[in-house]
């Protein structure tokens, strides 16, 4: 679905460098841009989860509405890409205020499975909705904003396209805002404490719901950078939310409820995933993230990350 | 969520059979007679459409029951229900094409790997809860979807296989509504088998382990095994189902089977109503009526030109409305409609019960 | 003088089916140390999340009866609402925040309005009247002992800036010492700050040393009420929850003579 090089250099006359330097030089980037896209989308999982215990399975669904509103934006600021970009990730987060407030709101307090079955309902009528409103086929957002993706050469003859580097760069700015957040602002240490015990928040005054709906934007936000990043290195199709799925095993192998386990994660699976597909079958790609998975449920059920007692409390 | 069906009363049993008959009052057998007539008599008169519409129902009953029995009693989440339905649906395949093996062998075969799958699909229920089992057995469903597409292309069916109509005694199993009844003989027998398990021991440990595990353990049940015994069984059933599918449809390929497949299954216990077999039924039916239902409806709008295309997004779009709707208005689905229905006539002209002891 | 918590006669219903509370009437003034006393199972801490508006999460309701705060209704209120007004709720499992330190949880705590830039005053006073919190700042609190976790529940309580507080079983697995320790900053804090206390207890002994009302509850209902001097003297609380037999060996032949004495009021 990305942009990621083939690790054999295009042929060029005269010069078969073939080295395994440079082999093992792009796959190791290869690793790095399909470990940002996973980080990227993880913590929009962890996020929601750390704070209300909800599995939000519409993630990927929520993720690629991010990138068709990019499609919308682009045509009505057409000319101004900037604009476009801006207004789209703006629509994302009131996206996903709305689906707190009008959808998983009325879900607190009922039972972990009918919520989170909520967002899976909630994916696909989303799906259904984008396939009315959009249609099926592949778009390209960066010829709508008029945007171009050249690809860099790096040192040793890795290559990476554009916005492959600015998702990686993006990645690890997300990251740190929220690691300062969650750390150090007010409300980050209110989401923290939300997550940790409810009912003692609230008694303290804390308003969950304005937590959990901060929660939900926060999470709509990455899963939006993520999304229109993406269309615009590879294009859109309505499958991907596919990936938003596969990111799914990169959270919970670093742990659900830690920030600090999802980059792990997702570096881990995308490793496993860029390696499997190179040296052994380019097919295991959809299945290599839940392979990674299901040894982890095995080994260590809470992820690497993770608190234990999660375990048990579903 | 295990209330019995109000009974009547003046019933007065004077033996254990009377008392465990499944059937104890004249209304309830009489009802049952005038259904099963109605049943039969079915297929003589629709037309050819609603007989392919009530094979699918029944078809969909088998592996609604069985997940029912898994996460409505039993109490294990399980996403990977397509995934046993492609398994047995593909041994059936498999073995009709690289040996031409006859239904009879073909149908043992579907419920063996049922077995096998549902042991290691029940595995990690005896580690993990809740959110973290229902991620495994989605796992789990990917994988075994994966060694399915593997198989397709190493050999060549990447259009899926071609599966010949099943033999009963030099017959061939085309008609419609031979179908029927083959089916409707299906889902009956999944009932009774479900009944029964829920009336024994099996059942009662189910519930038990269902509601407070440490509690069935100190009781004296073996989580593990009965865990076990909940996965496997479900499973078997639901394998079989898949075979039955592959030889009705004629054909199996891997996309059938994806993860949409597992949510409907999950959405017909949800929307039929969870911990009920009346449940699975009904929500069998549902949801498997509704894509046509929608289509129905579509006709009756205006510009259905543009729509008819989309069909498959309308779909999309609606089905997950419903499941909403469902979750946030009735969880208790639609045995809860059912069972609201029958408190309101049972108890006109009061409208509630009275709070017990109240002092009023 | 008005009271300042009103709550006459509620009855409050679980599931729309359990009656666990009937008929209650309690009421705390300002300055007040209230006690409810009972035992198990008698309905104090539905009560008491009935007034701060916990109750819809075990789907339970308050179906007869008002609760009143300031003048105000607040019965079947949301919770932060409730403590915005300044009615606080010290609970008794899971007090504190097990993985934040002691700092971040007394951070973490909305004042009541307008008093947001007290912040720091808030603070100095909570170590003020816990001065061993100052020391245990950057403890995390699911590492504090039991006495030490009581006084971080409490503090993060008064950070709240509350003119109400619930306690409930504030001596609850605590060594007699401590528990003394805690009942006496509990009244320092009402007298230094007028914060009316409403305090939810098993071990009655503790609870009417420094109370100066107290209700005994049974059952769902409220049996006896009175102000110190008078429940302590009453022959059957002395019996029955302050373990003091009058004297004489009792068997268990003298047990219909042990039924037929509790006879309470109502």
């Amino acid at each position: 679905m990305t942009r990621l090089h083939h690790p054999l250099p295009a042929e060029e006359e005269g010069d078969r460098s073939c080295s395994t330097s440079g082999i093992a030089l792009q796959l190791v980037v290869n690793i790095i841009v399909l470990g940002s896209i996973y980080a990227l989308i993880a913590c929009g999982y962890v996020l929601i989860y750390r704070v209300s215990r909800v599995l939000n399975l519409a993630h990927g669904e929520l993720m690629m509405l991010g990138a068709y509103l990019l499609l919308a934006t682009a045509s009505l600021f057409n000319g101004h890409p900037a604009i476009a970009l801006a207004a789209a990730v703006l629509l994302s987060l009131l996206a996903g205020a709305l689906v707190y407030v009008f959808l998983m709101r009325k879900m607190t307090g009922e039972m972990v499975l009918a919520a989170i079955l909520t967002t899976v309902a909630l994916g696909i009528l989303i799906r259904g909705a984008v396939l009315l409103i959009w249609s099926a086929q592949q778009q390209y957002p960066a010829q709508a904003l008029g945007v171009a993706n050249p690809s860099f050469s790096l040192f040793g003859g890795a290559r990476i396209s554009f916005w492959s580097a600015v998702l990686v760069a993006i990645t690890i700015a997300v990251y740190g805002a929220l690691f300062g957040f969650l750390r150090f602002g007010r409300w980050g240490m209110r989401m923290r404490a939300a997550g940790q015990n409810p009912l003692l928040a609230a008694q303290r005054g804390i308003n969950l719901h304005g937590v959990y709906a901060l929660a939900w934007c926060l999470s709509t936000l990455t899963g939006a950078f993520a999304g229109i990043l993406m269309a615009l290195d590879s294009g859109l199709t309505s499958s991907m939310p596919i990936i938003g799925l596969k990111a799914f095993p990169a959270a919970l192998v670093g742990g659900l409820d830690s920030l600090a386990g999802a980059l792990a994660g997702a570096l881990i699976v995308a490793g496993a995933e860029v390696l499997l597909i190179y040296y052994v079958d380019p097919l295991l790609s959809d299945v290599v993230p839940f392979l990674v998975l299901i040894a982890m449920l095995v080994v260590r059920p809470w992820g690497l990350f993770g608190t234990r007692e999660e375990l048990d409390r579903v | 969520m295990f209330r019995p069906a109000p009974r009547a009363s003046g019933y007065l049993h004077t033996g254990y059979g009377e008392d465990i008959a499944l059937l104890q009052t004249r209304t309830e057998r009489a009802s049952l007679a005038v259904f099963a007539i109605l049943l039969a008599v079915f297929p003589f008169l629709a037309s050819p459409f609603a007989l392919d519409l009530a094979c699918q129902v029944f078809l969909a009953s088998v592996g609604a029951l069985s997940l029912m029995l898994l996460t409505g009693y039993a109490g294990q989440i399980s996403l990977g229900h397509a995934g046993l339905i492609a398994a047995g649906a593909f041994t059936t395949g498999i073995l009709a094409r690289e040996i031409s093996a006859p239904f009879w062998i073909t149908l043992p075969a579907s419920a063996l790997t049922g077995i096998v799958l549902g042991f290691i699909f029940g595995l990690p229920s005896l580690r993990l809860r809740g959110l973290y089992l229902a991620v495994s057995t989605l796992a789990l469903h990917f994988v075994v979807i994966y060694l399915g597409g593997e198989y397709e292309t190493k050999r060549g069916f990447s259009t899926g296989i071609v599966v010949d109509p099943p033999r009963f005694a030099g017959m061939k199993l085309t008609d419609g509504r031979a179908w029927y009844f083959v089916l409707l003989a299906a889902a009956v027998v999944s009932l009774l088998i479900c009944v029964n398990l829920l009336r024994s021991r099996s059942g009662r440990a189910w519930q038990a382990l269902h509601v407070r595990e440490t509690v069935a353990e100190a009781l004296g049940i073996s989580v593990a095994r009965y865990k076990l015994l909940a996965f496997v069984i479900s499973s078997s059933m639901t394998s079989v189902a898949g075979c039955l599918f592959a030889y009705y449809r004629g054909f199996v390929s891997i996309e059938a089977f994806d993860l949409f497949l597992s949510i409907q299954y999950v959405a017909m216990i949800i929307v039929g109503g969870m911990g009920s077999l009346l449940g699975a039924l009904l929500g069998a039916a549902f949801i498997t009526v509704f894509p046509y239902l929608i289509e129905a409806l579509l006709r009756l709008l205006p510009n259905v030109q543009k729509l008819a295309g989309e069909i498959f997004a309308v779909n999309y779009a609606a089905f997950g409305l419903v499941m909403i709707l469902f979750l946030i208005f009735e969880p208790l689905g639609l045995v809860g409609i059912w069972h609201r229905l029958q408190n309101y006539f049972l108890l006109w002209p009061f409208r509630y019960k009275p709070l017990a002891g109240a002092r009023k | 003088m008005t009271a300042l918590l009103q709550v006459d006669k509620i009855e409050v219903v679980y599931k729309r089916a359990i009656t666990a509370v009937q008929g209650v009437t309690l009421s705390v003034a300002e300055r007040q140390i209230v006690a409810v006393l009972g035992t198990n199972g008698a309905g104090k801490t539905t009560t008491l999340r009935a007034i701060s508006g916990f109750l819809g999460i075990d789907d339970a309701r308050v179906t007869e009866g008002t609760i009143t705060f300031k003048g105000t209704r607040i019965d079947n209120g949301l919770p932060h609402d409730i403590a915005a007004r300044g009615i606080v709720l010290v609970p008794e499992r899971e007090k504190v925040f097990p993985n934040l330190t002691v700092a971040e949880n007394l951070a973490a705590p909305v004042p009541r309005a307008g008093s947001s830039s007290e912040r720091h005053r808030l603070n100095e006073r909570t170590y003020h009247f816990f001065p061993r919190l100052a020391d245990l700042r950057s403890r995390t609190a699911g590492l504090l002992s039991g006495g030490e976790r009581q006084m971080l529940a409490i503090g993060a309580a008064l950070m709240c800036n509350p003119q109400l507080l619930l306690v409930d079983e504030l001596s609850l697995g605590l060594a007699p010492v401590v528990v003394q320790d805690l009942t006496r900053r509990l009244t320092a804090i009402r007298n230094e700050l007028g914060i009316a206390v409403l305090l939810v207890e098993q071990s009655a002994a503790a609870a009417l040393e420094i109370s100066d009302y107290a209700y005994v509850m049974e059952n769902g209902r409220i049996v006896l009420d009175g102000d110190r001097e008078r429940l302590k003297s009453h022959q059957d609380v002395q019996e029955f929850y302050l373990g003091q037999a009058g004297g004489e060996r009792r068997s268990y032949r003298d047990v219909k003579q042990y039924r037929r004495s509790r006879r309470w009021y109502g």
